[in-house]
């Protein structure tokens, strides 16, 4: 690395003077700029006061005789002192060096120093030579690195005063690699005999704008160019097995045509073979570009300012492997977890529970216990990432306990809320009542959240989410502790007899035996968990920026699959730089040599960076919104994912981007075949009936509304239900009975010219009534009126004609044996029978019929 | 199009030859199967009078109709159908409006798109619009509403108030004919609801709108909601993840359940082109309590601002202000019509502006009509054919989509 630019003379080794002309010191506080020599990724991790009998030291020799010396007692020494560790050899009298000597801190400090690099811990001879399986006392070699790593940060953490100090320091300058990109034309690619076959073949049940289904995006498109335009965000031409196409397949079991693992290598082959055909790229003019960086070309800036002057136990997941979580507290004795079930680390600090849980030993827990009772008060705080919001149980996120019946403390998730049970003098053995948050508040959501939990003997429990009290009140007088049982232990994501699952990422837990105060929640809050680094993309010298220019990001890997880039902002390493107007507009953000597809938050950026808006120290922010890019090779890999950034305009040099061209518009699919008739719908039957009896419709707006829903309410003749039929039926007498009931209606209804009122008595007998063959006058009328419309012309030529409906209500008819007409049906052996309602059945077998029915 | 079966075959299929029958609860179902022979046209003016209005014709309305078939071949049907919506000397008239059109629109003024619901400013305005021949692609921007006339006082229905439906819940229980404009009137909506007429934007700010998609929530239901019953879609076919996330609120999750695949894969593609446009509802909100509308000018509501830890580095709503990252990229075959100047782009009269004159907008209208009149869905050549008749896309009048659907689907 070079150093560029140092506003003050770095002159040697101390880390207070290593601090360089451009620093940053917590720049999501606010930035303080300094420079000179790497930076320290540290935690403000300083000197705990914690005066319990667990973790104090027996040293007798002479006193520290710096602040330095101190810190490095605190943070080191003490923690590598026993002899179950470095202390075993490195003492007075021992292997050399001795940088755990016992009889004097002073001497002990002055063989440290040689080998560590407080301005980047991990590569202190310490960490690399217990990580090359030299004497590590934990299970595996990467632990003890990161507990050594941690241990020299604390120490660099502590040494500084007014919190962490993080120097910027100019990369190296280099261009972008190589990549393959996608053509323009997908006639320059192998896509239409190698994938496109492929897709089309299976993947059309959906993703063809044509489905009944569809669903974007529409890859397997009949048209070559459209499916190709579709497909490329799915697939990547550098890795062909990290295709999205593939690890939907392979990955994800997402619709697989036959076997998920011979479908995603016959997809990743597909698309090998059309890579092949495809020649690298390198980004070059006219694209307006930036310097490229890798994440281990940045500045790391770790952690944050964290309030943890109390903590007690503290885990960060840093190890990224292994079985073991370390209790990076710095308090004997250190309280691992081990992982057991299905538990899987996750990038950026932080393990995914899936079916599993990780659990320290009773023994070690104990001091939890000891701890806390000590001070009567205490805060659980975790980041975490529920995995969904319908795990209950309480499902355990942090708890300190002895199965379900039985816990100190537990911290757990009922859905969308938070629970927090303790054991107390005014709660039960099993920490109930649990205080929660509110069900409509939804506190609890799937997403990275910073949850701390407190309780001190005033306030009684709270519970505060993303730097915010709940204002959840406990409802139980606050107790004491002193009912505390040292022989529980504490486990993350589950009980700890495996029933009560918590699924989800959890990245930081920390044990404080106070409770913390809104302010220092909201000061652990803010500096964020996970590993950052501030990238400095160089872009002095395009379009006559001056030198030593920068766009400065802050990186973070936000989880397994994705970056975060927030506070883009533009910095001059000279402090005597003063902008005069650079316009940046539509910046993007370039992954091993081609722009991401996703994420381009920055693409309708514009800004001028100008006097106004600049400022020495800090340079000037370009937007206040951050953005998550795909991950592809991962930050540490060999082939670690190189980004860059480009510039629509820079200075004064342009680019013109060429946004993806539109497809044309998507024609309606043919619908088929379909019917060419169908029903009508509740309200229109209702209407109809009403218009062909002259019922007016609140007459029946009681019995119709009983039965609204009952009715077809699609005009779909396959959804036509029986039940249905008999709710038709149903309103259908029902505009009949108050048709016959009516004689307004009656008269206007059957006053024509072949059935006169007068010749028809609906109050004689039936005998008398439809003597003479009025029966087939009134079915005549009905049918008129609701079935043939003839008016002044013939029937309707395709309805039902007047001899069927004859037939089937009155004359009887034949259909392999004689069957009886409903009106012989309904008036056999009842002469006496009520003449309107026979009237009112034939009438209800007609306005009922699907020949009114039908549209 | 293709249809393969007659409506004889449909009967047949749905009923069989039989009658049940029974004195107490009589019915019946009566088929048949005679020749097709003769009178196409009145078999046609049949169908046009039932697909219209929903129910069957009087034999002299039918006449008239025939007789207009037969009179013009090829704007016969037309005329025909403009008898049973409009008349003159239809009694069943009213039914286009009472039970076709409000069965229409019904399903547009809730979330679980259900016809079964009341008569209510949104589904009455969309009557009145098409009654009284408004351009239709002022539903999402006018400042427009209809109520029922302050006569309907002395009838027994409830005043207009824009914090309840019960005024048009009497229209609909008093079965008042909505097909009369001296029953249902059009007004001004801001005189009605109180807020500026700059901020009215059609049925999008009517009562039952608010109530139905500003309820609770975010917001972006009125704006997927807007999107299935005026442009034809969901969200899912706009899904576009190349469109830039910088107006992807802060309350959607970068990494749900710490997978941040599922963001950068299906997430953003809605998020990316719904957020900067549903931002244009920023000062909207329903108040549960008082059952109305509220508007705060130059004030986000509080619900474009909530949870806003899901992602600190989200877009924070500062104002009113959309834009339409659809335009561009795949989307930009939904047809958007002349860009509204940037200075415009604020509040939902605008984002009614810019939906309503996209092609997407005339092409759903025509497919909705199609499938009320055909009972089908159209196919692209039915729909080409159907707004090319009604001349829509220039005269956005509905009762000419309705007439020509008719026409378009009087055969067999």
């Amino acid at each position: 690395m070079t150093m560029t630019n140092l506003r003050t003379l770095c002159s040697s080794y101390t880390v207070a003077q290593r601090v360089l002309a451009r620093s940053l010191v917590a720049l999501w506080f606010g930035v303080l700029l300094h420079g000179c020599g790497g930076g320290a990724s540290t935690e403000s991790n300083p000197v705990t006061t914690n005066t319990g009998n667990v973790g104090s030291s027996s040293y007798t020799g002479p006193n520290a005789q710096t602040d330095d010396i101190r810190a490095f007692q605190l943070n080191v020494w003490e923690n590598l002192r026993t002899s179950s560790r470095c202390g075993a050899c490195h003492v007075e009298g021992g292997q050399s060096p001795q940088f755990v000597r016992q009889d004097d801190i002073n001497l002990a400090y002055a063989e440290a120093t040689s080998l560590v690099e407080l301005d980047n811990p991990p590569a202190s001879r310490l960490v690399t030579k217990v990580a090359g399986n030299h004497n590590c006392w934990l299970p595996d070699d990467a632990a003890c690195a990161t507990a050594i790593t941690s241990y020299v940060e604390s120490w660099a953490a502590g040494t500084s005063s007014g919190g962490r100090q993080i120097q910027l320091i100019a990369p190296i300058a280099k261009t972008p690699g190589s990549t393959k990109t996608f053509p323009a034309d997908v006639g320059d690619t192998g896509f239409e005999t190698t994938v496109w076959p492929l897709l089309t073949a299976h993947c059309d049940g959906c993703h063809v704008d044509t489905s009944p289904t569809p669903q974007a995006p529409f890859f397997s498109s009949g048209v070559v160019a459209d499916a190709y335009a579709a497909a490329q965000s799915k697939i990547n031409l550098n890795d062909p097995a990290l295709s999205r196409l593939v690890v939907r397949l392979r990955d994800e079991f997402h619709n697989c045509w036959s076997d998920c693992g011979s479908d995603a290598a016959a997809m990743e082959s597909a698309i090998a073979a059309m890579a092949g055909g495809i020649a690298a790229n390198q980004v070059q003019a006219p694209t307006v570009f930036s310097n490229a960086l890798t994440m281990q070309d940045g500045v790391s800036a770790a952690g944050g300012n964290r309030y943890e002057q109390d903590v007690i136990a503290l885990y960060e997941f840093r190890t990224g492997t292994g079985s073991t979580v370390l209790d990076l507290s710095g308090v004997a004795p250190e309280l691992n977890l081990t992982l057991s079930g299905d538990v899987e680390w996750v990038g950026g600090y932080g393990i995914r529970i899936n079916d599993g849980k990780a659990q320290g030993s009773t023994t070690n827990s104990k001091k939890l216990h000891d701890l806390i009772k000590a001070t009567g008060e205490y805060s659980i705080e975790a980041w975490v990432v529920p995995a969904n919001v319908v795990q209950e149980g309480p499902a355990r996120i942090v708890s300190y306990s002895a199965g379900t019946s039985a816990r100190n403390f537990t911290l757990g998730q009922t859905q969308y809320n938070y629970d927090f049970l303790q054991r107390s003098s005014t709660t039960d053995g099993n920490g109930e009542p649990a205080l929660s948050t509110a069900d409509a508040d939804e506190r609890l959501q799937a997403t990275l959240q910073h949850v701390v939990v407190t309780f001190d003997p005033l306030n009684g429990r709270r519970v505060y989410v993303n730097g915010a009290f709940t204002d959840d009140m406990d409802g139980v007088t606050p107790g004491n502790l002193s009912d505390w049982d040292d022989s529980f232990a504490l486990v993350l994501g589950n009980e700890v007899s495996n029933d009560r699952l918590w699924q989800g990422v959890i990245r930081l837990v920390a044990v404080h035996n106070r409770a913390l105060t809104l302010e220092q929640i909201q000061q652990n809050f803010a500096a964020g968990v996970g590993e950052k680094f501030f990238l400095l993309f160089g872009v002095g010298g395009i379009g006559g920026v001056p030198a030593n220019s920068y766009i400065m990001f802050e990186v973070e890997q936000f989880d397994s699959y994705s970056y975060l880039f927030s506070e883009p902002t533009f910095i001059n390493l000279d402090s005597a730089f003063v902008p005069s107007g650079i316009p940046v507009q539509g910046m993007r953000i370039g992954i091993n040599s081609k722009l991401a597809d996703v994420g381009q938050a920055y693409a309708n950026l514009d800004v001028s960076v100008n006097s106004t808006g600049y400022d020495s120290e800090t340079g000037q922010l370009l937007s206040n919104i951050g953005t998550v890019i795909a991950l592809e090779n991962g930050p540490n890999a060999t082939n670690a994912d190189e980004f860059y950034l480009t510039f629509e305009q820079l200075g004064t040099a342009t680019n013109v981007v060429v946004d993806n061209a539109s497809t044309a518009p998507v024609p309606l699919p043919d619908p088929g075949a379909m019917s060419a008739i169908g029903l009508r719908t509740f309200d229109e039957i209702n209407a109809t009936m009403a218009a062909l009896t002259g019922v007016d419709l609140a007459v029946v707006q009681a019995e119709f509304l009983t039965m609204r829903q009952a009715l077809p309410a699609v005009e779909t003749l396959q959804g036509f239900l029986a039940a249905q039929q008999m709710s038709i039926t149903q309103l259908a007498a029902q505009y009949c009975q108050e048709l016959t009931g009516d004689s307004v209606l009656r008269s206007a209804f059957f006053d024509t010219a072949v059935s006169a009122p007068t010749n028809f008595d609906f109050t004689a007998p039936v005998g008398t009534a439809f003597s003479g063959g009025k029966a087939s006058v009134i079915v005549d009328d009905l049918y008129d009126k609701m079935i043939g419309l003839p008016g002044t012309g013939a029937d309707l030529s395709d309805a039902p004609t007047r001899a069927e409906i004859q037939e089937v209500l009155v004359d009887g008819y034949t259909d392999g044996g004689a069957v009886a007409s409903l009106f012989d049906t309904l008036t056999t052996g009842c002469a006496s029978c009520d003449t309107r309602e026979i009237v009112q059945g034939l009438c209800s077998a007609v306005l009922g019929s699907a020949a009114v029915l039908v549209q | 199009m293709s249809k393969t079966c007659t409506s004889r075959d449909g009967v047949r299929g749905a009923v069989g030859k039989g009658l049940t029958l029974g004195v107490a609860g009589v019915l019946a179902t009566v088929l048949t199967a005679n020749a097709l022979a003769g009178e196409p046209e009145r078999r046609q003016a049949k169908r046009i009078h039932d697909r219209l209005t929903g129910v069957a014709p009087t034999e002299a309305v039918l006449d008239r109709m025939e007789a207009e078939i037969n009179s013009d071949p090829v704007q016969g049907s037309v005329a025909a159908a403009r008898i049973a919506m409009d008349g003159p000397n239809n009694p069943n008239s009213k039914y286009f409006y009472n039970v076709t059109l409000k069965n229409f629109a019904s399903p547009w003024t809730n979330e679980e798109q259900s016809a079964f619901v009341p008569l209510n400013d949104y589904s009455a305005t969309v009557i009145g619009m098409i009654r009284d021949d408004v351009p239709f692609d002022q539903v999402l921007w006018e400042d427009i509403l209809y109520k029922g006339a302050d006569d309907l006082l002395n009838e027994g229905v409830s005043a207009y108030s824009s914090s309840n439906n019960d005024h048009y819940q009497d229209m609909e229980d008093l079965h008042k004919d909505l097909s009369d404009p001296t029953v249902l009137e059009r007004e001004i909506q801001s005189s009605l609801n109180g807020i500026p007429s700059s901020a009215t934007a059609g049925v999008m700010t009517s009562r039952a709108a608010a109530e139905a998609f500003f309820s609770a929530g975010t917001n972006r239901a009125m704006f997927r909601f807007t999107l299935m019953n005026h442009l034809c879609t969901d969200l899912e076919p706009l899904k576009d993840t190349s469109r830039p996330p910088d107006r992807i609120r802060q309350d959607v999750s970068r990494s749900p359940g710490g997978d941040s695949r599922i963001f950068l894969n299906s997430c953003v593609g809605c998020h990316a082109g719904m957020d900067p446009l549903a931002q244009a509802y920023a000062y909207y909100e329903y108040d549960e309590n008082s059952g109305a509308l509220v508007y705060t000018s130059n004030s986000v509501q509080p619900k474009y601002l909530i949870n806003a830890d899901n992602f600190r580095y989200g877009y924070a709503t500062p104002d009113d202000h959309w834009d339409n990252y659809w335009r561009n990229g795949l989307n930009a075959n939904l047809g958007w019509g002349p860009e509204i100047p940037a200075a415009q782009r604020n509040g939902a009269k605008t984002l009614g502006q810019e939906l309503a004159g996209s092609a997407a907008f005339a092409r759903c209208q025509g497919i909705k009509v199609y499938r009320a009149v055909c009972l089908s869905d159209p196919s692209e050549s039915d729909l080409t054919s159907l707004l090319s008749a009604s001349s829509f896309t220039t005269s956005y009048n509905m009762k000419d989509l309705f007439a020509n659907a008719a026409d378009a689907c009087k055969s067999d």
